[in-house]
């Protein structure tokens, strides 16, 4: 078995060959006059058939018909040379006219998202790495209920030993809600800590007005705040991996009907 | 933050837990007046574990009725077995599986296999009737109170197969239960029979008396030490009869304890370096080299001192040697030069089986028939062997080298391992496993991880596969040419045993439906019936593990973690 990196270059390699060989061929057409986005189109047309075949093999797991991973690779790849054909097929790069246009779009989304899917995958696995705790895509709800338990408990036992009415409002007014509320989507879009450094701050600030009892009992608080940002961050980033596959496949059915409409017209007007 | 205050609990004891807790008083006695054990020197046995004890809580009587199957081939040996009286039937060819009661996972077409995705149950677990039931030529019944598989068809079996019978005063079973091995034939009922069943604890302790441990150690070496020889690859150009003289000196020794499992999660959470301290010591860095050292069964690591601690550079697993680079070193060496020292240590992880061979046998029958090539180089100073042997650990990280051992995941053949910097969490592996498992996925995405790596929680198919002790109808068994461990639920009884031994928590005890949903209940006890359920490496599947064939991110991997070369290749393609 060759190295990852070695893989990446032999097939980056071979698919830049094959960019180059189509594009000769589409000049050579052009030098002779003929119709070099027939050809084009044709072969784009194969790609995205080839490109189909990922989501097949996915449903069929059991079959010994090479994993699952080496398909990915060839959808990448494919993916890749199905870019460089599409620049070489259109006159520009995003076509005029509703229908093209459209179409354009649609293209050019369905590549984008899956340039993206490469590099989230890669940047976001390592990331999540990275980051304390191992969750499981399943199991956020019940994670976020028991920190949010463990919160509530905190200021209870608390509350039992005195009056404590400090750390009491705090978290009433300031953590309850973080708690017991999923992230927001913007968090989701872009996790950032500064929530977390925000109500960390806050409640620092409280420090000097807690009985040394309390101080501990908020510094167990502030592990929960840091937990809760860890497993937010971990959702934010399982849940764009999941979301950018399911709008890569969405795009993909929409583009593969104007694609069918595209073609029927391209021959009924070829014939015409 | 240290603490001062103590908890006071009774320290276990040996025999807290007999064999056969009702043993009673007269059957001890009873034992006690029949030979072998009659015969037995009573003073070899020390005061805290006579042999009354031994009786008492390390055995038990066994009535067994005509054509009652007592070990299956394949079977994990724990106990050994001693006819007092009737005869048993040793089947020397091997039965089909059927007749045993297992049910062996035929390999699926593609077609039946791709069927099975518009098949798919609506409820966890379905099973029609037979697929729960034992049915052909076997059938399990309750005697006394355990579930014993009986023989339908056993006079054609006696009829057809050969057999050897073995009467009063005979012994089978015994090697099986002291090297923890496979047993390798079954044996069944000839008769009404009575027999007493000796636990591999009791075994040990009964071979202080200076006949049996002869008789054990003659028939071991008779039967089994020059197999174990001949399959060591560095013998191979061995003549026979040089063969026969390493036999003859070598000595059979165990380190550690056969229950490492029990041991294992107060063990684990050790610190490292008392843990490493906590192993026996098999071999000690800088002593003279005595003996080549084979290991038979078990994992040995192999450690050296740095700074306060010891560092593991790589552990031992069946057929690998020790000391060998040393003990060459030392009989090529010019004959001015000083000898060397054993350059690390061998420590028993769990427990080892190992056989040692004398250094002058070694000297004279052993290499002048290996190919110079093939031999460890002459140790220098600055040791080329040792930095390759390193090499190897370190792509392996030595905290990973560590927590391999620490968490017992060396045992497995057929680990579960993902880069967790490639995986995207997308759990295509469990969605997988659960198409080909009539959507029941036979793992969860989790387990313990070290340093980006992690160690799933799915069956590894130990190569000491500690959940097939104890099972009483044999439903958890192993296969002998692929090694895959897998349970036949038609003769499970559900009495999870398996589940409880199992040191990883791989296997889980599952309610079983019928095709409707409803759940199948016992029409005696009233209770549901359950069974074990576990990682089968998708044996019926045209892909083999579909886990490993789904991830598209090419994070997964099945592995034996026993031969670290191979996570170390697997590793270093991957940074
Ligand atoms: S069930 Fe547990 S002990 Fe048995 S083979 Fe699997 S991992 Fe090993
Ligand atoms: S299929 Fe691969 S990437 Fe997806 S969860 Fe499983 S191991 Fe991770």
């Amino acid at each position: 078995m060759l190295h990852k990196r070695t893989r990446r270059t032999i097939a980056l390699s071979i698919t830049a060959i094959a960019v180059l060989i189509a594009a000769v061929a589409t000049w050579l057409i052009r030098q002779r006059l003929g119709h070099a986005s027939m050809a084009t189109g044709w072969t784009l047309l194969a790609s995205v058939g080839l490109l189909m075949l990922l989501g097949l093999r996915k449903k069929l797991v059991m079959l010994p018909i090479l994993p699952v991973r080496v398909w990915t690779q060839f959808h990448i790849y494919t993916g890749l040379f199905a870019l460089a054909i599409y620049l070489m097929h259109v006159p520009v790069v995003i076509a005029s006219g509703f229908f093209e246009s459209t179409l354009s779009l649609l293209f050019l989304s369905v590549a984008g998202s899956g340039l993206y899917g490469v590099w989230i995958s890669r940047r976001g696995a390592k990331r999540l790495t990275a980051i304390a705790g191992e969750y499981r895509f399943d199991r956020f709800g019940w994670h976020r209920r028991t920190i949010a338990d463990r919160a509530s408990e905190i200021v209870t036992e608390v509350g039992q030993t005195g009056d404590v009415p400090v750390i009491a409002k705090f978290y009433r007014e300031r953590l309850q809600h973080y708690f017991s509320t999923r992230p927001s989507l913007a968090y989701v879009l872009v996790p950032t800590s500064h929530r977390k450094r925000r109500l960390l701050t806050e409640l620092g600030e409280l420090d000097r007005y807690f009985a040394s009892n309390v101080k501990q009992a908020a510094g167990r608080l502030a592990a929960l705040i840091r937990n809760r940002d860890d497993l937010d961050y971990h959702y934010a980033t399982q849940l764009r991996m999941r979301m950018w596959l399911a709008i890569h496949i969405a795009l993909t059915v929409a583009m593969l009907v104007f694609i069918v409409v595209h073609v029927l017209m391209v021959l009924r007007f070829q014939g015409a | 933050m240290g603490t001062t205050s103590t908890v006071e609990i009774r320290r276990p004891q040996r025999w807290d837990q007999p064999f056969d807790p009702d043993m009673l008083e007269r059957d001890v006695q009873w034992l006690s007046s029949l030979p072998p054990f009659s015969e037995m020197d009573k003073s070899a046995f020390p005061a805290n574990t006579p042999l009354d004890g031994v009786l008492r809580n390390d055995c038990r009587i066994r009535k067994v009725q005509p054509g009652e199957v007592i070990v299956r081939e394949g079977d994990y040996g724990n106990s050994a077995f001693l006819v007092l009286a009737g005869s048993v039937r040793v089947v020397l060819g091997q039965l089909p599986p059927q007749s045993l009661g297992r049910a062996t996972a035929k390999q699926k077409s593609w077609f039946s296999a791709i069927s099975a995705l518009w098949k798919q149950p609506q409820f966890p677990e379905v099973r029609t009737v037979d697929q729960i039931t034992p049915g052909g030529s076997s059938r399990v019944q309750q005697h006394g109170d355990t579930a014993s598989i009986f023989l339908q068809d056993f006079d054609g079996v006696v009829t057809h197969e050969r057999t050897l019978q073995i009467g009063p005063g005979e012994m089978f079973g015994e090697v099986a239960a002291m090297y923890r091995a496979p047993r390798t034939a079954t044996v069944v009922a000839d008769s009404h029979a009575t027999l007493v069943e000796v636990r591999w604890q009791g075994l040990r302790l009964l071979r202080r008396d200076r006949v049996l441990a002869q008789q054990l150690e003659q028939n071991y070496r008779t039967n089994w030490l020059m197999i174990h020889l001949r399959e060591t690859p560095l013998f191979r150009f061995l003549p026979e009869n040089c063969l026969q003289k390493v036999a003859d000196a070598t000595l059979l020794r165990s380190f550690g304890r056969l229950e490492w499992h029990s041991d294992y999660r107060r063990t684990r959470k050790l610190k490292p370096v008392e843990q490493i301290e906590s192993e026996p010591l098999v071999a000690m860095e800088g002593h003279l080299p005595t003996d080549l050292l084979l290991i038979r069964s078990g994992f040995a690591r192999v450690c050296s001192r740095y700074g306060e601690g010891h560092r593991t550079l790589a552990y031992l697993g069946k057929g690998h040697m020790f000391g060998l680079r040393e003990i060459v070193h030392n009989t090529y060496r010019d004959s001015n030069q000083a000898p060397v020292t054993l350059q690390e240590s061998l420590r028993a992880v769990g427990f080892v089986d190992t056989l040692h061979i004398p250094i002058e046998v070694v000297a004279e029958y052993v290499l002048p028939y290996i190919r110079r090539t093939e031999l460890p180089d002459p140790i220098s100073r600055d040791d080329q062997q040792a930095r390759a042997r390193h090499d190897i650990a370190s792509q392996v990280p030595t905290g990973m080298l560590e927590f391999i051992v620490q968490e017992r995941l060396n045992n497995g053949r057929q680990a579960m391992v993902i880069d967790l910097n490639a995986c995207t969490r997308c759990d295509d592996c469990v969605k997988a496993c659960a198409t080909t498992h009539d959507g029941n996925p036979r793992f969860t995405r989790s387990g313990p991880a070290n340093d980006g790596i992690q160690f799933t929680q799915a069956c590894m198919h130990c190569a000491d596969p500690v959940c097939m002790i104890g099972c009483p109808t044999g439903a958890i068994s192993r296969h002998s040419e692929t090694g895959t461990v897998s349970v036949h639920e038609n003769i499970c009884i559900g009495c999870g045993t398996c589940a409880a031994s199992c040191p990883y928590e791989n296997i889980q005890m599952r309610t079983m439906r019928d095709p409707k949903g409803r759940m199948y209940f016992d029409e005696s006890a009233g209770l549901p019936i359950m069974k074990a359920t576990k990682c089968d490496l998708c044996q019926s599947q045209p892909s083999g593990p579909a886990c490993q064939n789904a991830c598209p991110h090419d994070a997964l991997v099945r592995i034996d973690l026993g031969n670290l070369e191979d996570l170390s290749d697997w590793i270093s393609r991957r940074r």
